[in-house]
């Protein structure tokens, strides 16, 4: 049974099936291109049916990549971001940052309205962020992006400065992003409660309005004949070129290539690879795909719990993998391989590390040798003093299958079974699983983190991202080095700067092997020839904004 | 059953009259005099089914703040403490179920944690195209079914077998997969139907079938079997022995005894369709119950949960008091017990 739960965090990225490799691809991406859907055209209705539903639509709350994507048509951002990671203004038109990168002051655009009349000016800026940090909204990940948020002051109308109690370089990304979006004020006030459940309730300032939700069918977005205040890495101004934007939940994949393929929605979310030759075969579809940016998926070995308290155990472990075959054979040769704990999208991606730990056998048996696990039972498995060399990898149920990570983890087992190195995994659901894995009595825990930010590394790999405090940093390993790095790096705007900490981070953790990069997962998005002006943006999300449909 | 079976008198429309009339009696006194007993037993069963979710909720292991969160892991200790308290997790749990049967007493179903909206509307809003697929489902495999049943009862055994194959077919085709076939010809490829939603009738279509089909099957063979067995009893070769044709007879006559183990058994089908149609609607893009409550059990949303569990005891609460009512007007002895 193959029951879609709505509302996989962060951690379980979309559910995208599969992709193909950068190379096959890289002329679908930016679809606008296309021949067919012409030069831009307004009005119409375009349907975009999508794998799950968001469980809450408050981006201020959600953890959800889903949510993000589909309220970016609502709610706007006070930068935004280029593929290249530059920053350009978007309701800030320009902004300064402190030279200790402890408070940012931007200067805001006056003429812009929320879908409800109310004006966007510094109190709104203020309201927003103050009610992220709120305990009653109970936020689960914006909070997080705002990291040592400490006030908003409302300068004039016009300019807001924003004060954090460390460095924070990697704040600008963040506001960039949806989950720091801006509500009317006045539907934060009066509607607090009702901003989860979609629908009116949910005022921005977008190029659309949310104007329904039906709960297990559909999400309904309006035109905002106002807006007039794009970014500049958008590619016209004023309203929406779509009159209409429908969002159907479709959680069956073959429903939703069928439903692609035969005109009833337009664009199609999560392409199974099974269905990726069918729609590019077919001249009237075309297929978008581009790489996830952020955490790649990766396994994180946790160094506080025997055997992988033992570096060579971790080594072994590390170099005992096929990875190369293992993702070739069991995902179609769909998504390429990792070397890096980030993906080669990310800014500060770390290219000397390709091929830099290849797949090695005896090197893993040499090690394990070395570490003292000499015996073999009658399994043969290796054995010290008597115990038996076992590494505990839990599977989270509702996602085991997802992207076929649970056969991965099949082919994985078999090449330690080879060294000697027996792996168990329970199958458990949200609350057995969070227990053992964020209570470190995991031994190796499977992850993948989608932002187009290296600060990721952080979330990973600085010890102050300890799981007892609403971290995730699994690996339990606490290193001075990574946590100085990581630190520095969010200390300094310089790109050159960070680039050379993030690469020394990526090495490092490498080196230390408390991470076994996998793969890097991509979003694949299906998509009629007669759509026009569809791309994902640098965090794998489609905008609707510069879309168009011709007939 | 067979031994007691009053014989039609002679002209049996006149002796049928009688019974015809004095169906809506026997029924509405049927219900009433069942009334308070039958009230008593929806509140038990309510409570019951309350209690046992409240219960087995209770026993899923994890801190159910965890649980609720989701595997992300990115809220900080002080909001988990601050839902913890809000939900009230931070109470003993024999005070969280008192505290939720006073909810439940002052007829509050309470709020979705997850959805941060009030249960019985979220529950309404999901039964309506749930109660619509069901429905729709139960009276076309009725119809399917007795068409079917009434055709090839007592018949050949070519003809038997045939209806015997599809029926067999149609019981064990899983409906995830039957859906996907339905789909695949009616709606991408002659594109008669919407592939999904449930805004009107030609959405309703291809799930209904989907839903009906199976359930067809098992009603075709149990109706059969019922009608041949009347057929194999005195008062039908009485029937033939008039002169009646065997439509007349299996329809004015033996329908009626049939219907009973049918009636039963659809009863019980209705209910369990209920809980049922998840992956017809998963399949569909349908709202309904299904998928709300198994949203809602994954992250262990206690109030919707429970929220859908009552309203599912209701449901069979009220389609058994339709059951024995409609026994009464099919059989009238019954009512005379």
């Amino acid at each position: 049974m193959r029951i879609p739960r709505p509302g996989p965090a962060r951690v379980l990225v979309p559910a995208v099936a599969a992709a193909l490799l950068l190379t096959g691809c890289s002329g679908a991406k930016g679809g606008g291109t296309s021949a067919d859907a012409g030069k831009p055209v307004a009005g119409g209705t375009l349907t975009y049916a999508v794998d799950t539903e968001p469980v809450s639509w408050d981006p201020h709350v959600s953890t959800q990549d889903l949510t993000a994507e589909l309220q970016r048509q609502v709610f706007d951002s006070l930068v935004s971001e280029d593929a290249d990671g530059k920053f350009h203004p978007w309701l800030a038109t320009s902004w300064e940052v402190a030279p200790d990168l402890k408070s940012f002051t931007f200067h805001l655009r006056t003429d812009v309205k929320f879908h409800d009349g109310t004006p966007f000016d510094a109190a709104a800026v203020k309201a927003n962020f103050d009610h992220i940090v709120a305990k009653d909204t109970k936020s689960q990940y914006a909070a997080n992006l705002l990291g040592s948020y400490t006030g908003t002051t409302v300068v004039d109308p016009a300019t807001v400065r924003i004060d954090f109690a460390q460095p924070s370089a990697p704040f600008l990304q963040a506001a960039s992003t949806t989950y720091l979006g801006f509500y009317s004020p006045k539907a934060l006030a009066d509607s607090a409660a009702k901003l989860g459940q979609g629908g009116t309730a949910d005022v921005g300032t977008g190029p659309f309005k949310f104007v329904s939700y039906s709960k297990g069918q559909e999400a309904v977005f309006e035109k905002n004949p106002a807006y007039n205040w794009a970014p500049p890495t958008a590619k016209h101004n004023g309203p929406a070129y779509l009159d209409k934007f429908v969002v159907r939940f479709l959680p069956d994949a073959s429903v939703r290539v069928g439903a692609l393929s035969s005109g009833q929605v337009q664009v199609a979310k999560a392409v199974p690879p099974q269905s990726v030759a069918t729609v590019k075969a077919d001249s009237k579809l075309k297929l978008l795909t581009q790489a996830q940016p952020g955490g790649n998926y990766n396994l994180w070995l946790n160094g506080s719990l025997a055997p992988l308290d033992d570096q060579k155990v971790r080594q072994a472990v590390q170099r005992g993998i096929d990875v190369d075959l293992d993702v070739k054979s069991v995902q179609f040769g769909q998504f390429p391989r990792a070397w890096s704990p980030i993906s080669a999208t990310t800014p500060g991606y770390a290219k000397e590390l390709e091929g830099s730990w290849p797949f090695d056998q005896s090197l893993s048996n040499k090690l394990l040798d070395e570490a003292g696990w000499t015996g073999r039972d009658g399994d043969g498995y290796r054995t010290k003093d008597g115990k038996r060399l076992t590494l505990v990898w839990p599977q989270l149920t509702a996602t085991a299958t997802q992207q076929s990570r649970d056969i991965l983890g099949q082919a994985f087992q078999a090449d330690l079974k080879k060294i000697g190195v027996e792996v168990q995994r329970p199958a458990l659901d949200v609350g057995g699983y969070s227990t053992l894995v964020y209570g470190g009595k995991a031994n190796i825990v499977d992850l993948a983190w989608a932002r187009f930010e290296p600060d990721v590394l952080w979330l990973f790999l600085n010890s102050a991202s300890d799981p007892a405090k609403g971290g995730i940093n699994a690996t339990f390993l606490p290193d001075a080095q990574l946590d100085e790095w990581t630190n520095a790096a969010r200390a300094t705007l310089d790109a050159g700067k960070r680039a050379e900490l993030y690469a020394k981070v990526q090495k490092r953790a490498v080196d230390l092997a408390t991470v076994v990069p996998v793969y890097t997962p991509h979003a694949l998005t299906g998509s009629s020839a007669k759509v026009g002006g569809l791309s994902f943006d640098s965090d794998t999300w489609l905008s609707f904004y510069d879309t168009w449909r011709t007939a | 059953m067979t031994a007691v079976h009053p014989a039609p008198g002679p002209g049996s429309a006149t002796a049928q009259q009688p019974s015809r009339g004095r169906a809506p009696a026997s029924l509405l006194r049927g219900l009433l005099r069942a009334l308070p007993r039958r009230l008593a037993g929806a509140f038990a069963v309510l409570f019951g089914a309350a209690t046992l979710a409240f219960g087995a909720l209770q026993l899923i292991p994890g801190d159910p703040v965890a649980v609720l969160l989701g595997p992300a892991n990115t809220t900080t200790p002080e909001v988990r403490e601050q839902i913890r308290h809000q939900l009230g997790f931070d109470q003993p749990v024999f005070t969280q179920y008192l505290h939720f049967l006073g909810q439940l007493l002052r007829g509050d179903l309470g709020q979705s944690y997850q959805l941060q909206r009030p249960v019985a509307g979220l529950v309404a809003e999901q039964l309506g195209p749930t109660l619509q697929l069901v429905g729709s489902a139960v009276l076309l495999a009725l119809l399917v079914a007795t068409v079917s049943a009434v055709a090839t009862a007592g018949r050949r055994p070519g003809l038997r077998s045939l209806t015997g194959a599809w029926e067999l077919v149609a019981v064990s085709t899983p409906s995830y997969w039957l859906g996907l076939v339905l789909l695949t010809v009616f709606s991408f490829h002659l594109r008669w139907f919407p592939v999904a939603g449930a805004d009107g009738f030609g959405s309703l279509v291809l799930p209904a079938v989907t839903l009906a089909l199976p359930l067809a099957g098992t009603l075709a063979q149990v109706l059969r079997e019922g009608l041949e067995a009347a057929l194999a009893q005195p008062f039908a070769v009485t029937v033939r022995a008039r002169g009646r044709g065997r439509t007349a007879l299996v329809v004015r006559h033996a329908l009626r005894h049939a219907a009973v183990p049918m009636v039963t058994l659809t009863g019980w089908l209705t209910g369990s369709l209920l809980g049922g149609t998840v992956l017809v609607e998963a399949v569909f893009g349908r709202p309904g119950v299904g998928a709300l409550v198994l949203g809602a059990v994954n992250s262990r949303d206690v109030p919707v949960v429970i929220g859908v569990v009552l309203f599912s005891a209701l449901a069979f609460v009220v389609i058994s008091a339709v059951v024995d009512a409609l026994y009464t007007v099919l059989d009238p002895r019954l009512g005379n017990r």
